[in-house]
């Protein structure tokens, strides 16, 4: 899996290329935990996100709670079979998700 | 043979052995060279002297009566002078002394005016040239030489007889002028001498220069062979050995320390002490970690005995109940894993069964899941409802987690005497139901995970089974199961595989799958935990009601 990363100010980008596995999800973790100080919008970009397993989806609520103390979070670009996954585990719930709009 | 062999691959040997070699080489050089030198000098001053002596001889000669000599006149003087010649040759040690006229022409002829010789000298045969003898120049050279003694280019000329041919003893001939009082000269001088006393000063100067050669290699060999060994073989000896015994013994031996004042030596000792260290060390550490390994495997095989065992694990698991059968299996990807199944009684007639999903593996899975496996009993054991079971659970898990790991997990309670079922899920797969002929996916209403977020609601349902109707819930690593071609197996490729044989037993089913996804996964890698639980229901058991 690969991970971009853009930061704008105090506001924060990562983008997910390949698949989020119990294999990767723990290199995102380090990434994502690492990046957070002072970030006030994390904007989490899964266009290219083929696959989260749970230990993936553990990563984003983690990403999520500590969010949640200093600003805005929000997963764009999401795929059909990723969001299915979030639906099914009500992650829909309660992070801020969103489909990629294929119309545009 | 095995002496020989031993020597030439003996360093010592091999070093002492080329210097030898080294050492004559020289020898032969200096001394040669050394000779050439010394013959050059020798003859130098060896001509020198008969040159002065010569010129003494000449001096006794009047050089204005020569011609009268030779007709017969001043017999007198020459009768003196003759003597006199003699006597010189006797006391200087000289072969002969001859004074001759050359024809001036082509310097071809001589003719004799003296020639006292001196046999003794040199145990020679000579006979002397009686006054007037003529005689043709012996050869170009003794004519060119004549000449430039006539001539007086030089004072004096020298004729070399070192290697003879004729039987004659080598000699040296000096020649000489002798001048008239008009200062021209009118005759020459020539002193033999003989030159044997080259070879007897040069020979002690050779036997000196070999013997200083095999003297001084002799001399080097032993030194060099006192410091190669004292430096160089006892050392690498020294270190050979210990390092054998290390091969042998595995542990630090006495320090070889500063063993050769060789710098290359020395640091090999040093390297060897390091290394020793290092492999002691080394192996201390290996042995460590392998036992830390032995340990940690086998209580990880306890660790998957006890987690495979929390779970019922014998089937058919109620031998008295009719009104269902059940089958259920647990495969972790590991030893220990995060899914689990399990099912118990409520009361009487209601069983509780559960299927959940940490998200996680391994040991932190395994501990969550055993946790949440005990929490979930507890709260089903005191509270009917499965919402209100998953809400409890909930609270109960986030309080307490620190490590953000959460659970999916569904939850139904089956009423025998009706096949009714009451669910709740909490962020879990969908079960598939088979209602009358066909599996299909039933699309449940979902709450969010467990252990993620405190105050979450859930929703309860309820699925009514007929008999003959099957309930299948299962964990992600079925649908996720993927092949080499990163293909996932999915929720439909799933029902396709129950709906093979969707008559067949609980058990059966279950079989089935897991030979479809060995099948489908085929070589690649099983990397999630697989779990699965099958139920089927088989009507009211009238025996058991009236009981």
């Amino acid at each position: 899996m690969n991970i971009e990363k853009i930061l704008n100010g105090t506001e924060l980008t990562i983008a997910l290329d390949g698949r989020l596995d119990a294999n990767t999800a723990d290199e995102l973790e380090t990434e994502i935990v690492n990046s957070l100080e002072g970030i006030t919008g994390l904007i989490i970009d899964l266009d290219k996100l083929e696959y989260v397993s749970s230990a993936g989806l553990r990563v984003f609520l983690l990403t999520y709670k500590k969010m949640v103390k200093q600003g805005e979070m929000k997963i764009v670009n999401v795929n059909e079979d990723v969001m299915s996954i979030f639906e099914m585990t009500e992650f829909t719930d309660i992070l801020d998700i969103n489909k990629k709009e294929e119309n545009k | 043979m095995k002496l020989i062999q031993k020597l030439r691959s003996s360093m010592a040997f091999n070093i002492i052995g080329s210097i030898i070699i080294v050492l004559l080489i020289f020898g032969i050089l200096v001394s040669t060279l050394g000779y050439f030198i010394f013959t050059d000098t020798f003859k130098r001053e060896y001509s020198t002297t008969t040159y002065h002596m010569a010129d003494t001889a000449a001096s006794l000669v009047n050089g204005d009566h020569l011609d009268d000599y030779l007709e017969g006149r001043e017999q007198e003087e020459y009768q003196q002078t003759r003597e006199l010649l003699q006597g010189f040759c006797l006391k200087m040690n000289v072969t002969m002394v001859y004074v001759i006229l050359v024809d001036r022409s082509d310097y071809g002829r001589f003719v004799s005016v003296f020639n006292p010789i001196n046999n003794a000298v040199d145990n020679s045969e000579y006979t002397e040239w009686e006054l007037g003898h003529e005689r043709d120049t012996t050869n170009d050279e003794y004519r060119r030489k004549y000449q430039a003694v006539y001539e007086q280019q030089v004072p004096y000329e020298t004729v070399y007889r070192i290697k003879t041919t004729d039987g004659q003893h080598s000699h040296i001939t000096t020649l000489v002028p002798i001048i008239g009082s008009d200062g021209n000269v009118s005759a020459i001088l020539c002193m033999q001498r003989p030159f044997s006393e080259l070879f007897n000063a040069a020979r002690p100067y050779l036997i000196v220069i070999a013997a200083a050669t095999i003297i001084l290699a002799a001399l080097a060999s032993i030194f060099i062979a006192l410091f190669i060994r004292k430096q160089f073989v006892n050392p690498v000896r020294k270190i050979t050995k210990e390092a054998t015994r290390f091969s042998k013994e595995n542990t630090i031996g006495e320090p070889l320390g500063s063993v050769s004042r060789i710098e290359e030596i020395s640091n090999l000792a040093g390297s060897i002490d390091t290394m020793e260290h290092d492999m002691v060390s080394y192996i201390d550490n290996l042995t460590a970690v392998t036992a830390e390994n032995e340990r940690i495997g086998t209580e990880m095989a306890l660790a998957s005995r006890i987690q495979s065992t929390s779970v019922p694990n014998t089937f058919p698991p109620f031998l008295d109940r009719k009104e269902f059968d059940i089958y259920a299996s647990m495969t972790p990807a590991k030893e220990v894993g995060g899914d689990f199944y399990n099912f118990y009684w409520i009361d009487d007639d209601h069983l509780a069964v559960v299927i959940g999903d940490v998200s996680g593996k391994g040991i932190p899975g395994a501990l969550f899941m055993m946790v949440t496996n005990i929490l979930t009993n507890q709260a089903a054991q005191s509270m009917g409802r499965p919402a209100e079971i998953l809400a409890h659970v909930n609270e109960d898990l986030c309080k307490h987690n620190r490590v953000d790991m959460f659970v999916t997990l569904w939850l139904g309670i089956l009423d025998t005497k009706t096949g009714r079922i009451v669910a709740a899920n909490a962020g879990h797969e969908y079960p598939a139901i088979q209602h009358g002929g066909e599996f299909s996916l039933l699309k449940d209403k979902h709450g969010f995970v467990l252990g993620g977020m405190p105050g979450m609601k859930y929703t309860e349902y309820e699925i009514t089974l007929a008999p003959g109707d099957k309930l299948f819930v299962y964990t992600d690593g079925i649908p996720e199961a993927t092949n080499s071609n990163k293909e996932l197996l999915g929720t439909d490729r799933m029902i396709d595989i129950l709906n093979k044989d969707s008559s067949a037993s609980p058990e059966g089913i279950i079989n089935n799958i897991y030979k479809s996804i060995d099948d489908f996964v085929g070589k690649a890698e099983q990397f999630d935990d697989i779990t699965m639980l099958c139920l089927e229901y088989k009507g009211k058991d009238d025996q058991d009601n009236e009981h």
